[in-house]
């Protein structure tokens, strides 16, 4: 009897950590399957790199996203930061050596990130508030530095960084592999992991445990500006040029795999597995579509519903939590 | 009401854990303490009661060294305490379990003892790998020392009952307090069934020679628990006497500040 409330406490475990995942895993396949049979041109493993190689970008900005709304927190503004590093990279590169100008994008991004972050931290208002001026207000820096037009005339050895290839996979995707096994390992494994799930669950309690919340929040907001840094000078190099349209709706289908892939928009919650399955579940939907001759508008619709229902299905069951907490307290009374 | 019967004598002949003496703080112009001076020993529970806006959370956090007092002293032991900061405090054991728990409730128990204090396995750069066995099982240790049985520690808290948690966020005070507990309003949120289980982890606090201040609206608890009482009426002390001696009725006039009248007039 015990040997059985015990394998069932397991079973339950699973269920608890790995839900969500085993539900993306299962869409992934799904989708997959339906894509096999209506459209074996799709399962090639020359298609599954350009889609690996789409969906880069998107899944390294997530893992800066993931950090920020673990720690409670968010920055709409990754969209047009993304774009100001790339068409400043792509500028640079043509007066100073590549790695330079990339480093130098890089640091901007991460200060800008820092600045929103500081923004957030004074003005103890919805981040979402003000990250959305941020957005405007980077989108329109973009436009002006370029004066609409997109950066090109890169040096060859600016574009060959992004354009390398390794085992076959290109540099955007190694770089994001690389970057989800740090990302996982600092969640799980340390301190500041720990710490930025504390922050997300309960700020107050941190600040009374002595735990640096301000250094750690403001550490994600630079860390995240980084990361899309890194990104944004990737998606230029790669491209061999930098348009002012970069990353236009970015932070929509950014926060679509992060909620998606298990985050709680509350904080607190997440793991980067999941975002990772999300980020590839959303690649395949977008690619799919189109390789069904189904009209490409619809996978927009497929988003948007995907991170409503998402948001929808994170709130039902945190409501179901709470009463099982009422009930549970009620008992014991 | 029947009495407690006192743990233990009156520890006059000890040496205090922690001295208050003279100690007032300003809120612009509010007085909001008055030369107030408070000895703590160990292992005796203390009672501040005081009605809203008598001083109580404005002791609380100078003693916790959130607030810097504008007169007065500090004493731990023999030694003067000049500028006591939150971190000082907690360095020198002194901890404070606030109402509202502070806890996080999307992490397990372990997590919960330890936070900010996590045991690490190893360091590089700004990376701390954290040892999640040793906080397993010392949190399990500590858990149950204050007399609670947790079979998985890392299950989120907010699946546990009230009486659990409150144990958590005892446990975690005592990993570094080895001189005073601040409870504030422990009981405020339980039931009578939770609460009882509070009160009980409470002594056992004070059983292990740590000093405690309860602060508390109920006289019920008050009355079960602690040995001696300190009333804060208008940031001053008005009354500082162990429990034997006096009654509810004293109590609750002290707090309400009917005995001053009742002299007055007299």
């Amino acid at each position: 009897m015990t040997g059985n409330a015990g394998a069932s406490r397991g079973v339950d475990r699973i269920v608890r950590h790995h839900g969500r995942n085993l539900g993306l895993a299962l869409a992934l396949a799904l989708a997959l399957a339906v894509l096999a049979i209506f459209s074996p041109k799709y399962m090639t493993l020359d298609n599954f790199v350009v889609v690996a190689l789409q969906m880069a970008f998107i899944g390294i900005a997530a893992l800066g996203t993931a950090h920020l709304v673990i720690g409670g927190n968010i920055d709409l503004s990754i969209g047009s930061l993304f774009a100001l590093t790339a068409v400043v990279s792509a500028m640079l590169s043509r007066v100073v050596p590549p790695v330079l100008a990339m480093t130098l994008a890089i640091t901007l991004g991460a200060m800008i990130g820092w600045l929103n972050g500081a923004l957030v931290w004074r003005i103890k208002l919805s981040p979402i508030i003000i990250t959305l001026g941020s957005l405007a207000i980077l989108r329109g820096v973009v436009l002006l530095l370029t004066g609409g037009y997109s950066v090109r005339g890169v040096p060859r050895e600016f574009a060959a960084i992004g354009q390398e290839r390794l085992l076959g996979l290109p540099m955007p995707v190694i770089a994001l592999g690389i970057l989800a096994v740090l990302a996982q390992w600092i969640l799980v494994r340390t301190t500041l992991g720990r710490h930025l799930f504390a922050i997300g669950g309960n700020r107050d309690a941190c600040e009374a445990a002595g735990i640096p919340v301000r250094r750690l929040v403001l550490g994600t907001f630079f860390v995240n500006g980084a990361i899309v840094g890194l990104s944004g000078v990737l998606a230029a190099s790669r491209f061999g040029s930098a348009s002012p349209s970069f990353g236009v709706a970015l932070e929509l289908d950014v926060i679509t795999a992060v909620i998606l892939g298990g985050v709680a928009f509350t904080g607190g919650e997440g793991n980067v597995l999941g975002v990772m399955l999300a980020v590839a579940l959303l690649g395949v939907i977008n690619s799919g579509i189109v390789s069904l001759g189904i009209d490409p508008h619809y996978a927009e619709v497929v988003k948007g519903a995907a991170l409503v229902v998402a948001v929808t299905l994170d709130q039902l069951s945190l409501e179901a939590r709470e009463r099982y907490r009422k009930m549970t307290a009620m008992r014991e009374r | 009401m029947p009495l407690e019967p006192a743990t233990h004598d009156r520890p006059a002949s000890r040496a205090a854990l922690l001295r208050c003496v003279g100690v007032s703080k300003f809120f612009g112009g509010v007085r909001a303490l008055n030369r107030v001076s408070l000895d703590l020993f160990p292992g005796e529970i203390v009672a501040l009661v005081g009605d809203n806006g008598a001083g109580k959370s404005t002791l609380v956090k100078i003693l916790s060294g959130i607030y810097r007092p504008d007169e007065g002293e500090l004493w731990l032991g023999s030694e003067r305490v000049e500028h006591l900061t939150a971190r000082r405090a907690r360095d020198l054991g002194v901890e404070t379990v606030y109402q509202h728990l502070s806890l996080c409730d999307n992490l397990g128990a372990a997590a919960n003892v330890f936070l900010g204090r996590e045991p690490v396995r190893w360091r590089m750069g700004p990376f701390r790998v954290l040892d999640e066995e040793r906080a397993i099982v010392e949190a399990r240790r500590r858990i149950e020392e204050v007399g609670v049985a947790l079979d998985d520690l890392s299950v989120p808290v907010r699946r546990l009952s009230g009486g659990q948690r409150q144990a958590i966020a005892i446990a975690r005070a005592l990993v570094s307090a080895h001189r005073l507990v601040m409870f504030d309003e422990p009981t405020a949120a339980l039931g009578v069934k939770q609460t009882h289980v509070t009160l009980e982890l409470i002594r056992r606090v004070a059983a292990q020679g740590i000093a405690v201040v309860l602060i508390s609206h109920n006289l019920d608890d008050v009355f079960a628990v602690a040995q001696r009482i300190v009333a804060l009426r208008l940031g001053q002390v008005s009354l500082d006497a162990p429990l034997a001696e006096v009654s509810r009725a004293t109590v609750v006039a002290v707090m309400t500040g009917l005995a001053f009248r009742e002299r007055e007039l007299s």
